[in-house]
């Protein structure tokens, strides 16, 4: 834990877990009843509920841009978001444009990842501007693809232009190219 | 039990959790509004915390702290509560039951508004209203690993078994990252309040 305590010496952390659901039975009683002996524990619980579900309400809306794992396409799917999806290969241009009731665009990004642990993946301009840079992005072993989710309302936003995805990761010390991506922008189109 | 001196407003918020039990439960019905009001300030977000980590609905949380507080100043009128400077144990056991039979007491609960509906009244426990753009800019200020963590946890509703499993790291390293995560978040979010 970070080691964050309130007013009473109680480990913040033990609240964190409590709302996200990983202590149960006697432990959850023993946070409860902390919980009602301590305003401050209280009150934090309060911030950390706020946190939570101001981050729900975010991915609900679509309004992120983050990398996903197959089981997050799906929930976000069953959930009833509407998700455009595009899948690129190393080298290739494809079409690609985004609806009026998009909710969400999903990059099925297909590289060769092999001894790669960490990669960065950038959205440019043809010019080479860069628009979005996300550094960092762990990779599972045996990971063959990567989905990278970008909110609609953020590319309708964007007039047609010709995109690059940019993929760059770390193998045997080295900095690569794993991959690059061409996506021919249409724009916003009409429902 | 002898009567308590009546609290002035201005010093209602200095007085201890057993003091404001102890007026409530020596005076009449209707004689000790504010002290009612100060004990459901103190809890009544604890209250709707808890129905909602168990019951997983705003409106049955909501619908808890009312029924809550319904029994608990019911019980401290009657001089049911034994030891007054525990009344947050009360109130938390009393969380339990009610929570845990909701379903049953759905018809008694109705009977109990009809009842006491003057104190029901008073204002419902206000949830905290973050700014969603901020939310959405903060969460991109961090890691992809932890933003993932905390989509996954609190969007997903993923224990920290599963989302280790799903991210190839330990549970103990997700909790880890995950409170340090919201930590960050809050800063960002709300960088007047502490987790």
């Amino acid at each position: 834990m970070t080691g964050e305590r309130c007013s009473r010496g109680h480990d913040v952390g033990d609240l964190v877990d409590y709302w996200a659901g990983d202590v149960e039975g006697d432990q959850a009683e023993r946070i409860e009843q902390r919980i009602f002996e301590c305003a401050d524990c209280g009150e934090r619980l309060a911030h950390i509920e706020a946190m939570s579900r101001g981050i729900s309400e975010v991915v609900r809306s679509g309004r992120f841009h983050s990398v996903l794992t197959e089981s997050l396409l799906n929930r976000l799917s069953r959930d009833g978001m509407r998700i455009r999806m595009y899948t690129l290969e190393h080298g290739a241009i494809i079409p690609c444009a985004v609806w009026a009731d998009d909710d969400l665009v999903v990059s099925r990004l297909r590289a060769d990842f092999t001894g790669v642990e960490q990669v960065t993946v950038a959205l440019q301009l043809e010019s080479g501007d860069e628009l979005s840079r996300v550094p960092d992005i762990p990779i599972a072993p045996g990971q063959t693809e990567l989905l990278d989710a970008v909110s609609a309302d953020r590319l309708r936003q964007l007039p047609p232009t010709r995109l690059r995805l940019v993929l760059t990761g770390t193998r045997a010390g080295k900095e690569e190219v794993l991959g690059e991506y061409g996506l021919e922008h249409a724009g916003n189109m009409a429902p | 039990m002898g009567r308590m001196p009546r609290s002035s407003a201005s010093t209602l918020s200095a007085i201890t959790d057993e003091m404001l039990a102890q007026t409530i439960a020596s005076t009449a019905a209707g004689d000790a509004t504010d002290e009612e009001a100060e004990l459901y300030r103190r809890y009544a977000s604890r209250v709707r915390l808890f129905g909602l980590r168990h019951l997983r609905d705003q409106s049955a949380a909501q619908d808890l702290v009312q029924q809550v507080f319904v029994v608990t100043l019911e019980r401290l009128r009657r001089g049911e509560v034994r030891n007054l400077g525990a009344i947050g144990s009360f109130i938390l056991g009393t969380s339990r039951t009610l929570a845990g039979a909701q379903r049953k007491i759905e018809h008694r609960r109705r009977g109990l508004h009809e009842t006491f509906d003057d104190r029901t009244a008073v204002a419902m426990p206000q949830a905290e209203t973050l700014d969603l753009q901020r939310v959405e800019r903060c969460l991109q200020t961090l890691t992809p690993r932890d933003r993932m963590i905390l989509i996954l946890t609190f969007y997903a509703e993923k224990p920290a078994a599963d989302i280790g499993a799903e991210l190839h790291i330990a549970p103990a390293a997700v909790r880890v990252a995950r409170h340090r995560a919201l930590t960050r978040l809050r800063d960002c979010v709300m960088p007047e309040k502490a987790i």
